[in-house]
C-alpha cells in the first residue's frame, strides 16, 4: 500500500478533477481522507493505492493539475493509521502505526472486508 | 471568436458589440470549436469559441476533445444558467463543467464577477504554457450581468523554453553517436515547436533518417533526402522499415500512439524520448532515456553535444535506397479518377506555404501518405481523436489566421457532410477556402476495413444520393464537378485561386482503398500491400 498526500484548492469540483485522473488511468483508490488543513483556503487529500507503480503514475498526473499545489508519496514508514475491520468476533477498531495496523489486519484474517484503512 | 449565441450568453454578446472583438457566427457549435482549433494551430496562439448553456455547450464537446488530443490552445467559453438556478435542471442546463473536465487542460466555473478577469488571464496562460491544450470557462448568466472589480493586469511573466538537463543531453548524444542505425521520429510536439531545422541538423550530423508521425508531418520537408515520411498504420513502407530496423530512436514530441507504432512491445530499439510533458515518459513505451524539455531546445542542445559528422553509413545508404524503392508513380491517368492522382496534382500545384487541412478517413490517409508537405505546421489534421467533420471548419479557422495563404480542405464525402453547413459560414463571411472532395459516396475507411477484416461483408457504408455541387451552391459556395482525370488540374487551380469558397466534387474510384496498411504487433508487422509493389521487408 502506498500513501499519497496532496495539497489542493478547497473548492467545488476539485475532488472530481483529482478522481478523474484515477479513473483515466484505471487506478482504484483504496482509502481516502480529505479535509481542511493548516493552509488557509487549501485542503489536504491523503489517499492510498495498492502499488508503487500506481502511486508513481498518479503522482505524475496529479502534478499536472492546476488545482493541485503539491503532491508527494509519503515515504515515512511510521505513520499513524486506523482501521475498522469485520472479523469472526465482530467489528474491531485499530489504531497504531501503519505497519502495526497492517500487521494486525494480516493476523486477524478479516473474513468479510476492510471497512476503512486510513493513513494520516 | 467563433460561436453561436443563446439566452445565457446574450449579455456577453451585447457587450461584444462595443468591444472590437470580431465574432464569427457559425451554424453549429462543433464548427466553432474546430474553427478556433484551426485558427490556433496556424496562429500558434489561442483560438476562441463560445456557446450557450445546455445543448450549445455540449455541441462544443467534440471539438474541444479534438483540440485536447492534439494539444491545441483553444479557449472555450460556455454560458450557464444563473447561479440561483444551477443544479435544479433548469432550462438549457447541462453540467458542462463536469463534461469538459477530462478533455481540457483545466476549466473554470466563474461564480463571482470579480474573478472573471483573473480566470481569463489564467486560462490563456494555461492554454499556451508547456504542452498546449484547451481551457474551458463556464459563466453563469448572472455573473455576466453583475458588477465586479477587475484587478489590474499583472506584468506578464516571460515563458522561457523548458531546457533539457546537461547530463541527459550528454547521455543522449553518446547513445546517438554509438548507434549503428539511428532514427529520428518527429511528432506533433516537434512540429508545434518548429524544430525542423534542428532535426535536420541532427540528422545530417548522424546521417540518420527521419520519420514523422501523422501530427509531425511537415516538421521537415518531405522532399529532403533523409526524410522517409510518415510511419504508422497508413505510413510509408520505407518509414515503417526504418522503424522496424533502427537500433536507437530519438523520439521528439510524440506519444507512441497505437496507430503510429502498433503494440508498444513491438518497439525493441533503444528509445530516447524528448517531450515537454513529463507524463508522456513511459506512458506507452518505456524509454531508455527520457528528457522532459521543449523539442527545439532539446534537439539543439543534443546537436551541439555531438562532436561527430557521419557522411554516410550502410544505414543511411539503405535509407536512400528505401526512399527510391518506395517512391511509386501516383500519376495514375485513368477514369474513374484515382485518389492518388488527385494528390499527385495537388503536389504539383499547391504553393509551399499552402495550408492543407484534412477531414478524417481514407481522404486523410491518402493525403498523409502521398502528399509531400514542405513546411512546418502547414498540414493540419485531427490526429488523436480522428474527428470526422474537423476539416472544413478548421480550414475556415486557418484562413482567418492566415488570410494571405491558400487554404485547402482535403475532404471525403462522409466527413464533409457532418459539417457541410459551415460552407454557409465561409460564403457569408467571404472566406475563400478550397475543398477537394474525394467523393466515393462511401464511408470509405469503413468499407476498407469490412473488406479486409470482416470477410467483405459491407454494411452501413453507402452514402450515395447526395448532389454535392447543388449542396455547395445552395450554401452560396462555388462548385465544380470533376469526373475525368484530365479535368482535375484546372478545377483544383480554379478552386485555389477563387475569391469565394469553392468545392471540387471529385468523383473518385469507389473501389480504391488506401495501401499499404501495416499492423505492428510484438510478433512482427503484418502488411496489407494492396497494389503497393514495395517489398522493403516491413
Amino acid at each position: 500500500m502506498e500513501v499519497i498526500s496532496m495539497l489542493v484548492k478547497d473548492e467545488f469540483g476539485v475532488m472530481q478533477r483529482i478522481m478523474g485522473e484515477f479513473t483515466r488511468k484505471r487506478i482504484n483508490v483504496e482509502t481516502i481522507v480529505v479535509g481542511k488543513c493548516e493552509v488557509p483556503g487549501k485542503a489536504r487529500v491523503v489517499l492510498s493505492v495498492i502499488s508503487k507503480e500506481m502511486a508513481d503514475i498518479a503522482v505524475e498526473r496529479l502534478g499536472r493539475l492546476h488545482d493541485v499545489e503539491a503532491v508527494e508519496i509519503v515515504e515515512e514508514p511510521r505513520q499513524s493509521a486506523y482501521a475498522l475491520i469485520s472479523t469472526s468476533k465482530g467489528w474491531v477498531g485499530l489504531i497504531g502505526s501503519r505497519d502495526e495496523v497492517a500487521e494486525i489486519i494480516e493476523k486477524t484474517e478479516p473474513e468479510h472486508y476492510i471497512k476503512t484503512v486510513n493513513a494520516l | 471568436m467563433f460561436g453561436i449565441p443563446g439566452a445565457a450568453t446574450l449579455p456577453l454578446y451585447d457587450e461584444l458589440l462595443d468591444s472590437g472583438i470580431e465574432h464569427i457566427l457559425v451554424r453549429h457549435e462543433q464548427g466553432a470549436a474546430h474553427m478556433a482549433d484551426g485558427y490556433a494551430r496556424i496562429k500558434k496562439a489561442p483560438g476562441m469559441c463560445i456557446a450557450t448553456s445546455g445543448a450549445g455547450a455540449t455541441n462544443l464537446v467534440t471539438g474541444i476533445a479534438t483540440a485536447y488530443l492534439d494539444s491545441s490552445p483553444v479557449i472555450a467559453i460556455t454560458g450557464q444558467v444563473p447561479t440561483t438556478v444551477l443544479g435544479s435542471d433548469g432550462f438549457q442546463e447541462a453540467d458542462i463543467f463536469s463534461l469538459m473536465m477530462p478533455i481540457t487542460k483545466h476549466n473554470f466555473r466563474v461564480t463571482d464577477p470579480s474573478t472573471l478577469a483573473t480566470d481569463f488571464r489564467s486560462a490563456f496562460r494555461i492554454a499556451t504554457s508547456g504542452r498546449c491544450g484547451p481551457v474551458h470557462i463556464d459563466i453563469p448568466k448572472d455573473v455576466l450581468t453583475r458588477e465586479g472589480d477587475i484587478p489590474p493586469r499583472p506584468t506578464p511573466m516571460p515563458i522561457s523554453p523548458m531546457e533539457p538537463s546537461p547530463d541527459e543531453v550528454l547521455v543522449a548524444a553518446k547513445m546517438l553517436m554509438q548507434a549503428e542505425r539511428p532514427l529520428i521520429m518527429l511528432g506533433g510536439g516537434a512540429n508545434w515547436s518548429g524544430a525542423g531545422a534542428e532535426a535536420l541538423a541532427l540528422a545530417d550530423q548522424l546521417a540518420a533518417p527521419i520519420v514523422t508521425t501523422l501530427m509531425g508531418k511537415g516538421t521537415v520537408p518531405e522532399t529532403h533526402p533523409l526524410v522517409l515520411g510518415m510511419i504508422g498504420m497508413h505510413g510509408r513502407a520505407a518509414a515503417n522499415y526504418a522503424l522496424e530496423n533502427c537500433d536507437v530512436m530519438l523520439v521528439v514530441g510524440a506519444r507512441f500512439s497505437d496507430r503510429t507504432v502498433g503494440e508498444p512491445a513491438s518497439c525493441r530499439m533503444k528509445v530516447i524520448h524528448i517531450d515537454i510533458d513529463r507524463t508522456e515518459m513511459g506512458k506507452n513505451v518505456c524509454p531508455t532515456l527520457g528528457i522532459t524539455a521543449e523539442a527545439k531546445a532539446a534537439m539543439s542542445a543534443i546537436s551541439k553535444a555531438i562532436n561527430l559528422k557521419v557522411h554516410s553509413s550502410n544505414w543511411s545508404e539503405a535509407s536512400g535506397e528505401m526512399i527510391k524503392r518506395c517512391a511509386c508513380d501516383i500519376d495514375v491517368c485513368e477514369d474513374p479518377i484515382s485518389p492518388r492522382k488527385v494528390i499527385h496534382e495537388l503536389n504539383s500545384i499547391l504553393p509551399k506555404d499552402a495550408i492543407i487541412v484534412t477531414e478524417v478517413g481514407q481522404c486523410q490517409m491518402w493525403a498523409a501518405h502521398f502528399l509531400d508537405i514542405k513546411d512546418q505546421r502547414t498540414f493540419i489534421t485531427s490526429g488523436g481523436l480522428g474527428c470526422m467533420g474537423f476539416g472544413l471548419p478548421a480550414a475556415i479557422g486557418a484562413k482567418f489566421a492566415a488570410p494571405d495563404r491558400k487554404v485547402i480542405d482535403i475532404a471525403g464525402d462522409g466527413s464533409f457532410t457532418m459539417v457541410c453547413q459551415e460552407l454557409a459560414t465561409a460564403a457569408k463571411n467571404d472566406i475563400p477556402v478550397a475543398i477537394a472532395l474525394f467523393n466515393n459516396s462511401r464511408l470509405g475507411m469503413i468499407k476498407q476495413h469490412q473488406r479486409l477484416f470482416y470477410g467483405d461483408r459491407l454494411t452501413a457504408q453507402d452514402l450515395s444520393g447526395v448532389d454535392m455541387v447543388k449542396l455547395a451552391e445552395a450554401f452560396g459556395a462555388e462548385a465544380i464537378r470533376v469526373e475525368h482525370h484530365q479535368d482535375l488540374t484546372p478545377a483544383l487551380q480554379q478552386a485555389i485561386d477563387s475569391d469565394r469558397p469553392c468545392l471540387v466534387d471529385i468523383q473518385i474510384n469507389r473501389e480504391e482503398d488506401i495501401f499499404p496498411l501495416t499492423i505492428r504487433t510484438a510478433a512482427g508487422p503484418t502488411v496489407h500491400r494492396g497494389s503497393c509493389p514495395y517489398e522493403g521487408g516491413c
